[in-house]
């Protein structure tokens, strides 16, 4: 019993490892509600940290006024980790690329990391930005259907 | 053999078996964190649309086209020869023979990069091979492939080539997606039987 129990904790403490199911991830993106405007942001009433984990510079327009950079490819190094885990309230990342933000904030989530937020500066990324005008004389060839 | 020793033995067995086991082996992350995090980072996830268009001319079969979006935005207009399956609906068991597999590169696309990359960060983190992101999304491949036009006094053989494959792929867009609705659902439904089909389902 003491082995199986020393293997459960081995197990359980290896930072490593992954331990939330995609559900929470796929639920907590419904409806952009992981996303923060700067407007709302700077409503927030708890406190927070904007974490840079982009290539260029949080724009003063943003008026971000605490924050930090740590890069995405070191975002789980184990002191910049334990700044992440040490963040007091709620953890917004900014990248100007959304795919970078994007990418951390799943990883961050699937960690167990509460209170993760997305500093989003553009609209909505996912808004299609053109419309189609469909060609109303086009028609496949019966065969191919 | 002694009881006790036999006892001690299976509870060994099962500790090592759970302290080897993932907490959900299908909906929890397979990759440690640092080997995920090494992978998000390398430029090598993405494709181009231009590289999309030439898998959509060739008709290539080592690519799957994956439109991430909902059903009724596929349904409003789609990447010809991609399949529909919508982040909401990812943890689905259906998709998993679809996208966990080794013949064929799963490219996401999205109408730009949040959701694909999401998409992208999960399937890989899961243990899905060959996963690729389509750059920019539809808004790129209307910027890209649907509106570019070319202004100069020359052409050479390269640009060429590129706007034809360009040209191409906006034809097959423009006439898959100009189809009346009903007949867009009849060929998505034989384009699903056929998928099946491939994948050993039955019909």
């Amino acid at each position: 019993m003491v082995v199986l129990l020393i293997l459960v904790v081995i197990r359980i403490s290896d930072q490593g490892l992954f331990k939330k199911d995609v559900k929470t991830a796929i639920e907590a993106t419904r409806n952009n509600s992981n996303l923060l405007s700067p407007a709302e942001l700077r409503q927030l009433k708890e406190p927070w940290m904007v974490v840079n984990i982009g290539t260029s510079d949080i724009p003063d327009s943003l008026q971000v006024e605490h924050s930090i950079k740590i890069s995405f490819e070191n975002l789980l190094d184990q002191t910049d980790r334990k700044i992440l885990e040490g963040v007091n309230g709620s953890l917004i990342l900014y990248s100007a690329n959304v795919a970078t933000a994007s990418k951390a904030w799943i990883i961050l989530n699937q960690l167990g990391f509460k209170n993760v937020f997305i500093l989003n500066t553009g609209g909505n990324p996912e808004e299609l930005k053109y419309k189609f005008q469909p060609d109303t004389t086009a028609r496949l060839e019966q065969d191919s259907i | 053999m002694d009881p006790r020793l036999k006892y001690s033995t299976l509870l060994l067995g099962v500790g090592v078996i759970l302290a080897f086991l993932p907490f959900d082996a299908a909906q929890t992350f397979r990759l440690k964190s640092g080997e995920l995090l090494s992978k998000s980072a390398a430029d090598n996830m993405y494709v181009s649309v231009d590289q999309v268009a030439r898998f959509v001319n060739s008709e290539d079969s080592t690519v799957q086209i994956i439109d991430v979006r909902s059903a009724e935005q596929f349904k409003a207009c789609n990447i010809p020869s991609s399949i529909n399956i919508p982040f909401d609906d990812l943890q689905n068991p259906l998709w998993e023979a679809t996208l966990n597999q080794k013949k064929v590169k799963n490219i996401f696309y999205g109408n730009g990069d949040q959701t694909a990359s999401y998409v992208w960060t999960i399937a890989t983190g899961l243990g899905y091979p060959n996963n690729f992101v389509m750059k920019g999304g539809l808004n790129e491949w209307f910027k890209t492939v649907m509106l570019s036009q070319y202004s100069g006094d020359k052409i050479t053989a390269t640009e060429n080539a590129l706007f034809e494959n360009r040209l191409n792929a906006r034809k097959a867009f423009t006439q898959i997606n100009s189809l009346p609705d009903s007949l867009k659902t009849k060929f998505f439904n034989a384009k699903r039987l056929m998928q099946s089909k491939l994948d050993g389902g039955c019909n």
